[in-house]
C-alpha cells in the first residue's frame, strides 16, 4: 500500500513541476526582487514572514530560497521584542516568525500557535569598540568585564549606541547583561535585584552612555554607518558586516569585546505560525529545510553567522577576522535570563526610568496643503501620543522627565507650545492647543526645524536625553527656507539630532529624505501604519 | 509543440483525476484528530513511516499543537480530541481540572537523563559525582543537588571558562514535563532518597525554589531545550536534564549532525532517576481510537528504533539510536517514583 502511495505521489509531483516549468516559460522566470518579498513564477503558496531586522543581510540567500523551494516569501522586518507581542496577539497576518532570540517566541506564543521552531544559526551580543579605541582602553587583550566597560563610559572615554531594549533583542539582551554584571549576581535576577538604589543609579549611568538607539539591530548598523560614533552594541554578525563595509571605504573597523559577565547569544529561531493550512505547513517546512540545508548553512556562516554543530569552518577565517577581535574558539558562556515576569519588569524600567529621557520636538504642517484630510490624520496622530490612555495600548506613553514640544508652522513659525511635565494632563492640554489651530499658508519646514534646533541648543543640556525632531508634514516645503541653507545651519550646530519625517496628506518623500540623511534618521508613512512610524520613533530616541 | 504540450495536458489531467480519486477514498474513510503533543514526540508525529501505518491501517491522521504537559491540560480544548503528555503527573492533573477522559492509556517510556559535555563530565567525575560502570555514566543525585544548593561556581570545579554556579537547565517545572519530572526527582533526593507526599514536601520545598529560582527563564519545550544544548555549546547549558529519547531519536534521524557532536555530548543517568510516562489522553470517542493505533507493534518498534521511546517490548539496546550512540543503559535500575498528585501539585504550586 504505501508503494503505491509514494509512486503517485511521485508521480503528482512530478506533473506539478511540468506545471511549474510550463508557467515559468511563459512569465519569463526568477524571483523577483520587491521589498522584503520575493515572488517566484508557479509557486502556489507564499510564507509571510515577521522577522528581525538582523535577516535583512540574509536577503540574497532568501531569494534563492524562494527560487529552490517554489515558494513565495514576504517578509516583513520588526524588533524582536516587537514580534513577541505581535505573537501575543495570534500573528494573523503572518505564518512564521523569525525573531533574534527563541525567548521570545516562548514569551510570545502564550496561544500555542507556533511548531517546527529551529535555530538557523548563532551570534552572540557583543560590543563592537573603534579599534584604536579599544587598543586605548585597553580591551584588545585579556577578559572584558561589564564594569571594565561601565568605568570606561564613566570617565566619558566612550561613548555608544544600542537599540532600545523595549524592542529589539540586541538592545533588550545587553541591557540583562549590565544588570546582572551591576548586581554581581550569578544566579538569576530577582525582583528585589531591581529595587536596589545602587543598581538603579549605576544602570542610570550606563545607560547615560548612549548617544543613539533605533528599533532594529540592522537600523542600528546603518546609523552606526552614517555617523561617527565610536561604538555599538551589537551582534557579531552585524558587527562583521559594519567591518567589512568600513573597511571598504578605508575607515577603521570595530574591535570586538565579548564582555564575560553579561554575554548572551541569539539563536535566530524560524518556527511556523499555524493558522490551521496544511499548504502553507508544507510550503514553511520546504523552506525551513532549505535554510537548514549544509549549502544554505555554509552561505549563511559566510555573512558572518555561526551555524552547525561543529562551529565555525577554518575557510571562513577571513569572515571571523581575529583581527577585528572575532574569536570563534572561545567558549561562549551566556548569563542566565531572568524569569519571564522579572524580564518584562526590568524592561519595563527600562522604558520608564532607566534610560536617558526622550526630548522630543513636534513640528506639525498646518500650511494650505494640509488642509482637510492632512490636518485630520495630523490631529488624530498627535492624539495617538498625547493622550496618555491611547499612548499607553501602544506601549508610547511618555515616561518621567521627558519633554514634548510641539511647534506648529506653515510659511513662518506659527506656535511653540511645550508641556509643563509628562503628566497626562499636561500632554492632553498641549494636545487641545493643537486641535484648535486651522491649517493657512505656504510650508517651510526648514523654518520649524531651524526653531527646534535652537531651541534645544539653547534651553537644553542635550547629553542628558535622547532628543529627536519630527516633522510630521506631507513634505511640499515651498518656503523661503531652502535645504542647503538649513545643512548650513545643522551643521554649524553641530548637534547630532536626528530630524525623523511621518508623512500625511499628499506627502513628497523627497525633500523629506534629504532631511533624514543628513541628520541620520528616517522617514515613516503616517498614513500607513501611524502606530508603527511613531513606534519606530521611539525606537530612535 | 502546441500538440505535445496538450497532450501533456491531458496526461496531467488524467493522472490527476486517477491520483484524486485514490486519495478521495482513502480521504473518505480517514478521520483527523487533533491535540495537544508534548514537544519531544513532534519527531514521531512528523514520522513518514509512522503516519502512513496510522493512515493505511488505522485510517487515522493526526495533527498536533505542540504545548507542554502540563500547560495543555489548561489550554484551550475546544475541538480537540486528544492530549498526548509525557507524565502521569498531567493525567492527574487532568483528572483534577476536567474529572474522568473518555479513555487514557501509557504509550511509551523514557528514563530522564542528564545531557553534558565531557569537559564538563571530566571536571564532575573529578568532583566525585559521576561514576562510570559499563560504558554507562551515573550521577549521584544526592552529590549533585548539594553541589546545586552550595552555589558552587564552575571555576570551583576547575571549568573556569565557564562563568557563573553550577546549574542543571530545565525546562519550566510548572509547564513542561521534563522539567517537572526533574523537579520530582530532586525534591525526592532532597527527601533523603524517599519519595515524598503531600506533608514531606513541605520540608524540601524552600531547598527545591532555590535551585530551581537560579535558573532564571527557563524554556518550555524539552525539544527547544535540548537543541539549544546542542547548538548552543558548552558555554550556554553546560548540563540540561532530558529524555533519554531524545539523544537516540537524535542520533537516529541526524546521523551526520550526530557524528560532529558524537565525541562531546554525553549522556547521564541520574541515580536515582524517574521514568517519564507518555500517556495519551482521549478527550472523546474519536480520540480514543488513537490508543490502539498507537499500540500497534509496528509503531511501537519504531518508537524504539527510530525515536528512542522504550515501549513495552522495545528491542534490544542496538537497535536504537541507529546503533550508534554509546553508553545507553541496558536496564534503568535506580529508579525513583515519581510522587503522589497532591504532592506534585504542591510542587507546581510552590515552583
Amino acid at each position: 500500500m504505501s508503494i503505491i502511495v509514494s509512486k503517485w505521489k511521485k508521480i503528482i509531483i512530478s506533473v506539478a513541476l511540468l506545471a511549474c516549468i510550463a508557467l515559468t516559460a511563459c512569465s519569463g522566470g526568477g524571483a523577483e526582487e520587491g521589498d522584503g518579498s520575493y515572488t517566484v513564477a508557479g509557486a502556489t503558496e507564499t510564507i509571510r514572514i515577521l522577522s528581525g531586522s538582523e535577516n535583512q543581510e540574509l536577503e540574497h540567500i532568501l531569494k534563492e530560497c524562494a527560487e529552490e523551494t517554489r515558494v513565495n516569501l514576504e517578509i516583513t522586518y520588526q524588533g524582536s521584542v516587537d514580534i513577541m507581542r505581535e505573537l501575543q496577539q495570534g500573528a494573523q497576518e503572518y505564518d512564521a516568525v523569525w525573531p533574534a532570540s527563541s525567548l521570545w517566541i516562548s514569551m510570545g506564543d502564550t496561544g500555542h500557535i507556533t511548531k517546527h521552531s529551529q535555530s538557523v544559526s548563532l551570534t552572540p551580543v557583543v560590543f563592537g569598540i573603534r579599534k584604536s579605541l579599544a587598543e586605548e582602553l585597553g580591551f584588545t587583550s585579556g577578559d572584558v568585564s561589564v564594569q571594565d566597560i561601565l568605568a570606561a563610559i564613566q570617565d566619558k572615554s566612550m561613548t555608544f549606541c544600542m537599540t532600545s531594549a523595549t524592542q529589539s533583542n540586541s538592545g533588550a539582551s545587553a541591557y540583562i547583561g549590565f544588570l546582572y554584571a551591576l548586581s554581581g549576581k550569578q544566579g538569576a535576577l530577582t525582583a528585589e535585584d531591581l529595587e536596589q538604589d545602587a543598581l538603579k543609579n549605576e544602570i542610570r549611568e550606563l545607560l547615560s552612555g548612549i548617544d543613539r538607539s533605533s528599533g532594529s539591530s540592522d537600523w542600528l548598523k546603518d546609523m552606526f554607518l552614517n555617523g561617527d560614533y565610536d561604538a555599538m552594541v551589537n551582534y557579531e554578525c552585524l558587527i562583521i558586516s559594519a567591518n567589512q563595509e568600513l573597511e571598504k571605504r578605508g575607515e577603521e573597523p570595530l574591535y570586538v569585546v565579548y564582555p564575560y559577565d553579561g554575554l548572551s547569544i541569539a539563536d535566530s529561531p524560524l518556527a511556523y505560525v499555524d493558522h490551521g493550512s496544511a499548504a502553507k505547513e508544507e510550503a514553511f517546512l520546504a523552506v525551513q529545510e532549505y535554510l537548514l540545508s549544509d549549502e544554505a548553512q555554509e552561505k549563511i556562516q559566510r555573512t558572518g553567522r555561526r551555524t552547525g554543530y561543529e562551529g565555525v569552518s577554518e575557510s571562513n577565517s577571513d569572515i571571523f577576522r581575529s583581527d577585528w577581535g572575532i574569536d570563534t574558539q572561545k567558549v561562549l558562556s551566556p548569563i542566565t535570563m531572568p524569569s519571564a515576569e522579572v524580564l518584562l519588569e526590568a524592561l519595563n524600567l527600562y522604558q520608564t526610568e532607566f534610560k536617558k529621557p526622550s526630548l522630543n520636538i513636534y513640528c506639525l504642517d498646518y500650511s494650505g496643503s494640509m488642509a482637510g484630510e492632512g490636518r485630520d490624520q495630523l490631529v488624530e496622530a498627535m492624539g495617538q501620543i498625547l493622550i496618555q490612555e491611547n499612548a499607553r495600548q501602544n506601549l508610547l506613553q511618555a515616561t518621567e522627565g521627558e519633554v514634548n514640544i510641539v511647534i506648529t508652522f506653515s510659511d513662518t513659525v506659527s506656535h511653540v507650545y511645550e508641556a509643563a511635565d509628562a503628566s497626562p494632563e499636561s500632554l492632553q492640554s498641549l494636545y487641545d492647543q493643537i486641535r484648535e489651530e486651522e491649517c493657512g499658508g505656504g510650508t517651510d519646514m526648514y523654518a520649524a526645524a531651524e526653531e527646534g534646533l535652537r531651541i534645544l541648543k539653547e534651553n537644553y543640556d542635550i547629553s542628558g536625553y535622547s532628543p529627536a525632531i519630527i516633522m510630521m508634514t506631507d513634505g511640499q516645503s515651498n518656503g523661503g527656507g531652502t535645504y542647503t541653507d538649513f545643512e548650513a545651519v545643522y551643521r554649524e550646530a553641530g548637534l547630532d539630532i536626528p530630524i525623523f519625517s511621518i508623512m500625511f496628506g499628499d506627502a513628497e518623500e523627497v525633500q523629506l529624505q534629504g532631511l533624514a540623511q543628513l541628520t541620520n534618521a528616517r522617514v515613516f508613512d503616517g498614513r500607513e501604519d501611524l502606530i508603527g512610524a511613531f513606534r519606530s520613533v521611539k525606537g530612535y530616541n | 509543440m502546441r500538440s505535445k504540450l496538450a497532450g501533456l495536458i491531458l496526461l496531467a489531467a488524467v493522472i490527476l483525476a486517477a491520483g484524486g480519486y485514490y486519495l478521495f477514498t482513502l480521504q473518505g474513510r480517514t478521520e483527523e484528530l487533533s491535540g495537544y503533543l508534548g514537544g519531544e514526540k513532534t519527531g514521531l508525529f512528523e514520522d513518514e513511516e509512522i503516519l502512513s501505518i496510522l493512515k493505511e491501517k488505522y485510517y487515522l491522521e493526526f495533527t498536533y499543537s505542540k504545548a507542554g504537559s502540563l500547560d495543555m491540560v489548561t489550554a484551550d480544548q475546544s475541538g480537540m480530541n486528544y492530549l498526548f503528555p509525557s507524565s502521569q503527573t498531567a493525567l492527574s492533573y487532568y483528572q483534577d481540572c476536567h474529572g474522568q477522559p473518555a479513555r487514557s492509556e501509557i504509550i511509551f517510556n523514557t528514563p530522564i537523563v542528564l545531557y553534558t559535555y565531557r569537559e564538563v563530565l571530566d571536571a564532575l567525575t573529578k568532583a566525585g559525582v559521576i561514576t562510570e560502570q559499563d560504558g554507562v555514566y551515573y550521577a549521584d543525585m544526592e552529590k549533585l543537588t548539594d553541589m546545586l544548593l552550595s552555589g558552587t561556581q564552575w571555576a570551583d570545579i576547575g571549568l573556569s571558562e565557564l562563568y557563573g554556579s553550577v546549574t542543571v537547565d530545565t525546562t519550566d517545572p510548572v509547564k513542561s514535563n521534563s522539567g517537572n519530572m526533574f523537579a520530582a526527582l530532586l525534591a525526592n533526593v532532597l527527601n533523603g532518597g524517599n519519595t515524598v507526599d503531600e506533608e514531606s514536601v513541605e520540608k524540601i520545598l524552600p531547598d527545591l525554589q532555590a535551585i530551581f529560582a537560579a535558573l532564571g527563564y527557563m524554556e518550555t519545550s524539552s525539544a527547544d531545550l535540548f537543541s539549544q544544548f546542542l547548538r548552543m555549546g558548552i558555554g550556554a547549558r553546560p548540563i540540561i536534564a532530558g529524555y533519554e529519547s531524545q539523544l537516540l531519536e537524535f542520533a537516529a534521524q541526524n546521523p551526520e549532525d550526530y557524528a560532529a557532536i558524537a565525541d562531546d555530548v554525553i549522556m547521564v543517568y541520574p541515580s536515582p532517576t524517574v521514568w517519564s510516562t507518555h500517556v495519551y489522553i482521549a478527550l472523546d470517542e474519536a480520540g480514543s481510537a488513537g490508543i490502539d493505533a498507537l499500540l500497534d507493534e509496528e509503531i511501537q518498534r519504531l518508537a524504539w528504533e527510530k525515536h528512542g521511546f522504550r515501549t513495552s517490548g522495545y528491542g534490544t539496546i542496538a537497535e536504537a539510536g541507529g546503533g550508534v550512540v554509546p553508553g545507553v543503559a541496558e536496564e534503568i535500575i535506580r529508579v525513583t517514583n515519581v510522587p503522589d498528585y497532591p504532592a506534585m501539585k504542591k510542587i507546581m504550586d510552590g515552583l
